[in-house]
């Protein structure tokens, strides 16, 4: 029974498209020592985690335990060494305990995050654990061989399960982890449009267009629901389960269906209502990947069905048209800039040190453009040698790939890296986490490869060098982690050095890997929320604080949490650090 | 002598108004259903040395024709005649353009609200035999009762400021007396005060009216997406620092809910 | 609005490229309507994109009159297009925007009728093809007035016949090879000769402060709404 399961899902893998995973070994190996080893992710919640890791460690140091019943049943006694018994008695236990302990979790705690996951398999399966480690505890104590037996038939009985259940995860965590994302966390996977016809690829719009890697997503799953947790449309309100989005998925995997995925397993709203946040993937403990889910199942429906929230058609048809998502003249990008004095690149310029990328949301939108502003005062105060590239920046593309039109996306990266290029630019600083995250990870599959920081690492390496030095105060200052920068990017300890700097920093409950998103990623800046706003609830966090400011670090975030801050009647500034700090300065 | 098409309209005594300080007027019309080709052709058959509109859509479509059958340039939109230079309008009211208008008869239609109305005077009706070209033979009512955010050349408009569904009766009083349509910003739908229908916005309908008034809006990126293709905009905001006067042609600095209805009780009063 | 140096057009450098609305609304209906879909324009090069766009969703083939890129005026534009449709032959419908979002000259659709004799009605919402007829809409005040017209007819479009698809990405990858016929028609002596264009006054926008009703209503009426 197991082979011949083992032996479908395997087809299924290798009959699914490639996923481009290449090399990085030695980071691989290092995640499969931290995440599967070491249980780490799991061990962000403690107590689960250790249920886990016991019944995990125990596993691993109990296996031998097999052979060593086998001989037994087959007449050969027992030849379990003194030492090894102690020390898988010592493990058994602590299976027994981590068992009790997830009764305990899911009949009595019982957790949200479980909502609308299987319960009755977990309990099957936790049920035939202890009954497989008490059989082999009893034929250590009584020596009968009878228990060796029926040890042996419990494995075989839970190995045949397995690959039916969610167990499988047993199978393929490890496989899933490796094939996992080691670095450029932010960036998506690019399509390709140059193909003959029958090998294009558009997204996934039927389990036939699942990538390897998305199949072991769907098989590693154990309906644990962290990410369900983790998550901020569902935390406000939404249908958005990325759990369930990965069991929809599975189901439609194992029935091999010819139906579309959206609407049959996993319904239309929920791919939509995803804000991209990553805080999902952050949570997984076997390493899926719902984002690259969710928007390739947006870039099917979008790119073959026309088929989208039709409140974000004229940001996507002004993003191709006017190159910017606010369809405001390209021409107006620069006005900010004269005024202030800072150099506008014309082409055969030569290059400066740093080319300095405004985004589009800090050229039209007024809130947006105090950052740009304090960015360029504070630079040209430093004596740093940048340049903007005005009317020639256009959009990164970013609003519309995350929409799911890759098309549109590569035609922005082309132009921008052929501008880029042609300027001769080798480092880009960026006040926008989501261009940021374009220009450091996605354009290099364009030909852009550029050496990218965002504006609060080069600020806080200015105030480090001394070449800005900016007065302290004991004001408290709440920080807000944009999730491109802290989650997708790892940018979180160089915003707070710059706060320490100029007032006394205070944390958030849900900060750095674990920020909680301001509700515009995912194109959701251009798109109708409904029920709680994600924005109005991160901002009742942040109010909570009590500190007078609130410090961002991206225009979208300053946008969504002003809103959210006015909407709950919060007495609270909200501001970006590159603001603050240039009034630090005065 | 400068021939006149008038329509009983404000648009065509502005056209007249413009035709006098080109020469002696006579003002034409027709009667019976509208037959657009029909009609010019016995507005080409009169003798003159210009032959003028008003840039309305009637307008536009008379002197083309006219143009058309006489084969001569047509100049529609004009602000401005200078010997045989006009100067007319483009990418509506942003640009000017000025160009000379060789033929004659000169045919050329007066860009709206830049000449003040005169008094018509005489009007003669023409002869206009059906041709048995198109003309209307029905006319139907428009299903929707009042005037459609979209279409509407009046948008007056409420925000945060206006504080709860009650308080958008104001609102709603200066857009009956303006002859149009009152919108509202996202934070009044989310909050439930107005339809989804009434949202000016990014995401909600976007406007093209003569006149959008903003009133305790505080003009965030995505709402003025919606109401930058208004010709104009007002704001009313107690905040002189609210991004909407970025965008506002004019604002008046003040509670909305005293600066409103002083507006319509003035609109009455010179109204008599 | 920025203009170039020698003030004869508009600085584009900076500019994407677009189809007016009006006719991408007409381009929508073609589509909808069925049929061989043509889709023609006069300009320069560039202006191909614009006809892949409308093969995008779903126009079949394209012509495009090029010109150098200098601007022709609606009498000339409409004497090419004309010949062009001549040439080709067997229409039952030709659709145009009903003016231009630039140029605004409102008779480009009218002109064409007249060249080819055919009947025309402007300014439509509505357009119901029967049999061997249309009948068609237009918004009047608060009402609509009917019309309708044998076959084959000239009607020109506004923005709000329908609302036009956005295009698939197969579509446009279709679009790529999809025919277009390339003409150089001779620019004609101009009858609206343009000479320079100019920006009005009070372009750049800083609110004009208003301090009582009376100022408002005053600039009401001057605005012409009240």
């Amino acid at each position: 029974m197991f082979a011949r399961r083992a032996v479908f899902l395997t087809r299924l893998v290798l009959e699914a498209k490639p996923a481009d995973r290449p090399g990085a070994t030695s980071a691989r190996v290092v995640n499969e020592a931290e995440i599967v080893l070491g249980q780490r992710k799991l061990l962000q919640r403690l107590v689960p985690g250790l249920m886990h890791a016991f019944i995990f460690w125990g596993f691993l140091v109990l296996f031998p335990t097999i052979v060593l019943a086998a001989i037994d049943v087959a007449g050969g006694g027992d030849h379990t060494p003194a030492w090894y018994r102690d020390l898988s008695d010592v493990f058994a236990w602590l299976v027994l305990v981590g068992v009790v302990t997830a009764f305990v979790i899911r009949k009595i705690v019982r957790p949200a995050r479980f909502a609308g996951s299987h319960l009755g398999e977990a309990d099957v399966i936790l049920a035939l654990i202890a009954a497989v480690v008490i059989t082999l505890l009893l034929w250590h104590h009584f020596g009968d061989s009878g228990f060796a037996w029926a040890h042996l038939v419990l494995i075989g009985l839970f190995l045949a399960y397995i690959p039916y259940s969610k167990h499988l995860h047993i199978a393929t965590a490890a496989v899933n982890v490796w094939m996992a994302r080691t670095r450029q966390r932010g960036r998506l996977e690019p399509l390709r449009f140059d193909l003959p016809d029958d090998q294009l690829r558009f997204g996934v719009a039927t389990v036939a267009d699942l990538t390897r890697k998305q199949v072991v997503d769907a098989f590693s799953c154990t309906e644990c629901g962290r990410c369900q947790d983790a998550c901020p449309a569902y935390a406000t309100g939404k249908i958005l389960s990325p759990k369930l989005v990965i069991m929809g998925v599975r189901d439609q995997l194992f029935a091999q269906s010819e139906e579309p995925i959206v609407g049959n397993g996993v319904p239309e709203e929920m791919i939509w209502d995803c804000v991209t946040c990553g805080a999902c993937v952050e949570a997984c403990p076997v390493s899926i990947e719902h984002v690259d889910h969710i928007l390739d199942l947006r870039r099917s429906r979008l790119m073959v069905d026309s088929s989208f929230p039709a409140e974000a058609e004229p940001m996507l048809r002004d993003v191709e048209r006017a190159s910017n998502p606010w369809g405001k003249p390209q021409t107006e990008r620069a006005v900010w800039a004269e005024e202030l004095g800072v150099r506008v690149l014309e082409p055969g310029d030569a290059a400066p040190e740093y080319l300095y990328w405004v985004g589009c949301a800090a050229s039209f939108d007024e809130r947006a453009r105090a950052s740009a502003v304090a960015t360029a005062k504070l630079l040209k105060r430093a004596g740093v040698d940048f340049a903007i590239l005005g009317p020639r920046e256009a959009c990164t593309g970013d609003p519309a790939r995350r929409m799911g039109n890759e098309y549109v996306f590569q035609a922005y990266a082309e132009q921008n890296v052929a501008t880029l290029n042609e300027q001769g630019v080798t480092k880009i600083v960026a006040s926008c986490p989501h261009c940021f995250n374009t220009l450091a990870n996605e354009y290099g599959d364009f030909g852009g490869r550029y050496e990218v920081l965002h504006h609060s690492e080069l600020l806080a390496q200015l105030v480090d060098e001394g070449r800005l030095a900016p007065s302290a105060s004991s004001a408290s200052v709440a920080y807000h982690d944009s999730c491109y920068l802290a989650r997708h990017n790892d940018v979180r300890a160089q915003p707070r050095k710059l706060l320490k700097a100029i007032g006394r920093p205070v944390e958030m409950e849900r900060s750095g890997k674990k920020t909680f998103c301001c509700g515009a990623g995912g194109a959701h800046m251009w798109m109708e929320e409904h029920g709680t706003q994600i924005n109005v609830e991160r901002a009742k966090e942040a109010a909570a604080t009590g500190a007078e400011t609130l410090a961002v670090a991206c225009p979208f975030c300053t946008v969504m949490l002003d809103d959210g801050v006015r909407e709950v009647g919060a007495d609270m500034r909200v501001a970006d650090v590159a603001t603050l700090l240039a009034e630090a300065l005065e | 002598m400068i021939l006149v098409f008038v329509d009983a309209d404000e648009l065509s005594a502005q056209a007249v108004g413009f035709a006098r300080g080109l020469g002696d007027v006579r003002a034409v019309t027709f009667e019976g259903a509208y037959q657009p080709l029909a009609w010019a052709k016995a507005l080409a058959a009169q003798e003159a040395e210009a032959i003028v509109a008003a840039g309305s859509d009637r307008g536009n479509e008379l002197l083309a024709h006219v143009a058309a059958l006489l084969d001569v340039p047509f100049a529609a939109n004009v602000t401005a005649v200078d010997g045989d230079t006009v100067t007319r309008v483009r990418w509506g009211g942003s640009l000017l353009e000025e160009a000379r208008l060789h033929g004659e008869p000169r045919i050329l239609t007066v860009a709206p609200h830049t000449h003040p109305a005169a008094d018509i005077g005489d009007v003669e009706t023409l002869p206009a035999p059906d041709d048995g070209s198109p003309k209307v033979i029905a006319s139907v009512e428009e299903s929707s009762g009042g005037v459609s955010l979209r279409d509407a050349k009046v948008v007056v408009s409420g925000g945060r400021g206006v504080g709860s569904a009650e308080g958008f009766a104001i609102i709603e009083e200066l857009a009956g007396l303006l002859g149009g349509a009152v919108g509202c910003s996202r934070v009044v739908t989310s909050a439930g005060w107005r339809p989804h229908a009434d949202q000016v916005g990014q995401t909600g309908t976007k406007i093209s009216a003569d006149l959008y008034i903003a009133c305790g809006i505080s003009g965030a990126t995505q709402h003025i997406a919606g109401a930058k293709g208004a010709k104009k905009i007002l704001a009313i905001n107690t905040d002189p620092e609210a991004p909407i006067l970025a965008s506002a042609d004019y604002a008046v600095i003040g509670d909305l809910h005293e600066v409103v209805p002083a507006i319509s009780a003035e609109l009455k009063r010179v109204r008599g | 609005m920025v203009l170039a140096a020698d003030a004869q057009a508009l600085e584009t450098r900076h500019l994407g490229f677009t189809i007016s609305p009006h006719e991408e609304c007409a381009v929508e209906e073609a589509v909808r309507i069925g049929g061989e879909v043509v889709v023609l324009t006069l300009g320069p090069a560039e202006a191909e994109e614009q006809l892949r766009d409308c093969m995008a969703i779903g126009a079949d083939r394209g012509i495009l009159l090029r010109t150098d890129g200098e601007e022709w005026d609606a009498q000339s534009t409409a004497a090419a297009i004309a010949e062009a449709i001549r040439d080709e032959g067997g229409f039952d419908l030709v659709l145009f925007g009903n003016e231009s979002a630039d140029a605004a000259g409102y008779q480009v659709g009218i002109r064409v009728a007249h060249v080819l004799g055919l009947p025309v009605v402007t300014g439509l919402k509505r357009i119901e093809v029967l049999d061997g007829t249309v009948r068609c809409e237009r918004d009047v005040g608060g009402a609509r007035d009917v019309y309708e017209a044998p076959l084959p007819a000239v009607l020109t479009v506004l923005e709000g016949l329908n609302l036009p698809r956005y295009p698939s990405v197969p579509g446009r990858l279709r679009a790529k090879s999809k025919p277009l016929a390339v003409v150089e028609p001779v620019r004609p002596a101009q009858g609206l000769e343009k000479l320079r264009l100019a920006v009005p006054e009070g372009q750049g926008k800083r609110a004009e402060i208003l301090e009582d009703a009376a100022q408002v209503v005053d600039v009401l009426r001057r605005l012409g709404v009240a």
